[in-house]
């Protein structure tokens, strides 16, 4: 590979990048390629030992996703960070993705119970509209127990879901630098 | 060596060759390359990481040869980070060695 088709491909690959982060980056790789080339080495030797510019991209698109997620946390930037992360090789895929997928049905089962309880007295109410027979007072007391339990359990959850993600995002920083440094030449 | 191993240690690496004096990153990538195995090309992710962290800032410098040199400069907070590193990697070491060393040993 040259030295142009090798910047043209890591340019590529770094699209979502800001102009000025990209910019620094490739003049990273242009230092590189110049100084090697003083030495009396070709554009071909300095691009193997470099090695694919697509892996490298990889890795520095995984941190930008990561730093975006800890700045803003949307689920948005969340997933696209969890992606990069196993975008970096099949032992990621694992594990990164398991304890994403676990941490994931834990939280939507929280908020489904909390909710779900703080609604019971609805369901009281439409069961006296529908059938106005059958209404017995400790529906309507338990229901409005069940109603407070469940506030509870949404507001625990809402601490609950901000604590999970900033853990998260803390272990695929650490999953990251661990991967990232990629050391293979293949 | 394995390679999600060699990952971690490339970290100390790094940090070790900039305590004794500044490097600019072509220095950095050949010194460490020519005793270990690496794709060159990660090495810059990795100084750009430590660089985020604060252990490294960066200053550019003139060169008789070619374009400017971008120098990357421990900092402080990096000093400390590498002697935290250096601490768990000297304990990691001496415990492996040991077994080692027990191994060859039962061999005999």
């Amino acid at each position: 590979m040259t030295e142009k088709q090798f910047m043209d491909q890591l340019n590529a690959s770094l699209k979502k990048l800001s102009t000025e982060e990209k910019q620094d980056i490739l003049q990273d790789y242009q230092e590189h390629f110049a100084i090697g080339k003083a030495e009396g080495k070709t554009e071909e030797q300095i691009a193997d030992a470099l090695g694919s510019p697509n892996k490298i991209a990889r890795e520095l698109l995984a941190m930008y996703h990561l730093e975006k997620a800890e700045t803003n946390v949307t689920a948005g930037n969340m997933f696209r960070a969890v992606w990069a992360g196993i975008g970096l090789g099949f032992f990621n895929l694992i594990i990164v993705l398991g304890p994403f997928i676990a941490l994931l049905a834990v939280v939507a089962a929280g908020w489904v119970i909390g909710l779900a309880f703080s609604l019971s007295p609805l369901l009281v109410l439409i069961n006296v509209v529908i059938y106005p027979g059958s209404f017995v007072l400790f529906d309507l007391f338990a229901s409005i127990a069940l109603c407070g339990l469940g506030l509870l359990i949404t507001i625990g959850m809402y601490h609950l879901t901000n604590i999970l993600t900033r853990g998260f995002i803390r272990y695929l920083k650490l999953n990251t630098s661990l991967v990232k440094g990629g050391l293979t030449n293949d | 060596m394995n390679v999600q191993f060699k990952k971690g240690i490339l970290e100390i690496c790094v940090l070790v060759l900039l305590e004794k004096q500044d490097c600019y990153g072509y220095e950095l990538v050949q010194r460490i390359s020519d005793k270990i195995e690496i794709a060159e090309g990660s090495m810059y992710p990795l100084l750009r990481r430590l660089t985020k962290e604060g252990y490294f800032t960066t200053y550019l410098q003139e060169s008789s040869e070619g374009p400017s040199r971008k120098y990357y400069k421990l900092t402080d907070k990096g000093k400390d980070y590498l002697h935290e590193q250096m601490q768990e990697w000297k304990e990691f070491s001496n415990a492996v060695n040991q077994l080692i060393e027990e191994g060859v040993q039962n061999n005999d």
